[in-house]
């Protein structure tokens, strides 16, 4: 599908290599359709900054900005320079109405944000520390695409911290949680990864605790 | 296709490129609430589409689709739905509608689970993103993020420090480069002192809860006054700003602190919506200082002020003016960049 974008060249903007384009918390009213150059999402937590995506031509990020003008949930940085197609909330619709290709590419964004929030929301919902961590895991499984490996061992390439982001603890509690499962020789904790013994296993434990709670 | 009453056209948790439209009959879509658990039942009307979201983002049905009675569908396949989409655009301005509401109510729900724990208000959170860039040495960074602060919390409960910081961090950038030079906290005070820095007392972030007026104890007489005004203009005393602003260009010999003093008196005219004294007060200064730091925003609040006074021909030549120089700072290009898009658009 070739986008036909010369009709919007009035909203370019253009950015040098390394600078801004927002940054997190900064409050949001636009968002960006890559046209050039390649743009880095990336979130500081505590003392390192961590890349969460790189986007290449293409791509659109900031796209939330079209529903609230919430702040910035992670900084775009550009790492080469960059031209990219600024909207915002009044021209949006003149865009959406010109060119449907790009409202379908965000029209398939959002349903993956739905997911992701979904299953976001579905884990923050268990009501027990340890079945948290461990969906956490089933989620990461469900992300990584392509054929599933034979066995049910997992190897993830992420920290105590970041699975304490997204089960929604404390990093301390996070470590607490998975040194009570190395313990139980459920999972081996690296330095810069986490490989879970057996995942089925950890899926069976989580349906449980999801199905108690439906219950009761 | 025609399905018969009570006959399930999907089950949760198939995985299926089909999308559907309800051409006659009853169709619900049965799932449980992510939230309590409950029994959930979504009624499709005849018109309507369902199955759209998983088939497009390629993951498991969140619900079981069952035909109440005898129901006609017409199936698509995601490429085909793009076709249609495409030459219907109605169609995918509706869902996105659709779509954007789910979002934001999930959103809305994830944010109040994580409201005990993790949320960092975003005026800090804005704020030690310039430090920690800071800290990393990626001074135009944080300037960046400091700038950000001050425009959006213009007497935010750290506005003194991002207004110190951002100053320091413009030094740092063209001083040492970015990756050099001090960062921020002890080191960045001796750097600056030492390298027989304009700013007198650039206090680091060291002892971050110090007291305004503790920190304007190192400071020499000319820059406490500097910052004082500066400090009125972020509270928005604009009036009151303009005078100590003028104290300064009246009395002191420090010639950076004058022109400094005499950019922030225009930009006082400007927040007051005195625009024709703005225009004659930036016009005068850009002729008598054409090499001074902020023509590039002087120039900007030119074309600003030619705007609020309805001359968009010489607002928007003011605006080409700076995009047609070097060295323009990021920020500025795209307020610029705006600007003329919003004169465009007139």
């Amino acid at each position: 599908m070739e986008l036909n974008l010369d009709a919007f060249e009035r909203f370019a903007v253009h950015f040098n290599k390394g600078s801004i384009i927002f940054c997190e918390y900064e409050p949001g009213d636009a968002f960006y359709l890559i046209q050039a150059g390649r743009v880095q999402i990336s979130k500081i937590m505590g003392e390192i900054e961590k890349t969460i995506d790189i986007l290449h031509p293409g791509e659109i990020f900031g796209e939330m900005a079209i529903l609230e003008e919430a702040p910035r949930s992670a900084n775009a940085i550009c790492l080469d320079p960059v031209k990219a197609l600024e909207f915002n909330r009044a021209n949006f619709e003149i865009l959406m109405r010109g060119n449907p290709q790009i409202a379908l590419k965000l029209l398939k964004l959002f349903t993956k944000r739905i997911y992701d929030q979904r299953r976001r929301f579905m884990i923050l919902t268990l009501d027990d520390t340890h079945a948290k961590v461990a969906d956490v895991f089933l989620m990461l499984d469900e992300s990584q695409s392509g054929a599933k490996p034979e066995s049910a061992e997992r190897v993830f390439y992420t920290t105590p911290g970041d699975i304490g982001h997204w089960a929604g603890i404390s990093p301390e509690l996070s470590r607490e949680v998975l040194t009570q499962f190395q313990t139980q020789r459920r999972i081996e904790i690296y330095t810069d990864r986490i490989v879970v013994k057996n995942i089925n296993e950890f899926a069976r434990f989580v349906n449980s605790r999801r199905k108690k709670r439906d219950e009761t | 296709m025609t399905y018969k009453a009570n006959s399930v056209i999907y089950f949760q948790g198939d995985v299926s490129d089909r999308i559907y439209i309800l051409k006659a009959g009853r169709v619900s879509l049965n799932s449980n609430d992510i939230e309590t658990g409950e029994a959930v039942r979504d009624y499709i009307q005849t018109g309507e589409f369902f199955g759209v979201k998983s088939a497009l983002g390629k993951y498991p049905r969140e619900e079981n689709a069952v035909a109440l009675s005898d129901s006609h569908v017409v199936v698509f396949s995601v490429p085909e739905f793009e076709q249609l989409a495409l030459s219907n655009t109605r169609i995918v301005m509706k869902m996105l509608n659709v779509f954007s509401n789910q979002l934001r109510r999930l959103h809305a729900k994830v944010r109040g689970l994580l409201a005990e724990g993790e949320q960092v208000n975003p005026e800090l959170g804005l704020y030690r993103i310039g430090e920690y860039y800071m800290k990393k040495k990626e001074y135009d960074k944080a300037l960046y993020a400091f700038q950000k602060y001050l425009t959006y919390y213009p007497s935010g409960a750290y506005h003194q420090d991002a207004n110190k910081l951002a100053q320091q961090a413009e030094q740092f950038v063209s001083k040492y480069g970015i990756g050099q030079g001090p960062g921020l906290g002890n080191g960045g005070a001796g750097g600056a002192a030492g390298g027989g820095g304009s700013e007198a007392g650039s206090g680091g972030l060291g002892g971050g809860s110090s007291e305004g007026g503790e920190r304007n104890a190192q400071l020499g007489p000319v820059a406490k006054q500097y910052y004082a005004a500066v400090s009125s203009f972020s509270q928005g005393n604009y009036s009151e700003a303009m005078k100590q602003f003028k104290t300064i260009v009246d009395t002191s010999e420090d010639r950076e602190y004058v022109v400094k003093s005499m950019f922030e008196i225009g930009r006082c005219l400007y927040s007051l919506g005195r625009y024709d004294d703005c225009i004659r007060h930036f016009t005068a200064l850009v002729q008598r200082y054409p090499k001074m730091p902020d023509l590039d925003e002087a120039l900007f609040y030119l074309g600003q002020s030619y705007e609020e006074n309805g001359d968009q021909e010489r607002a928007g030549g003011f605006y080409k003016k700076i995009l047609s120089r070097s060295g323009v700072s990021e920020p500025l290009k795209r307020k610029v960049n705006n600007a003329l898009r919003g004169l465009e658009g007139a």
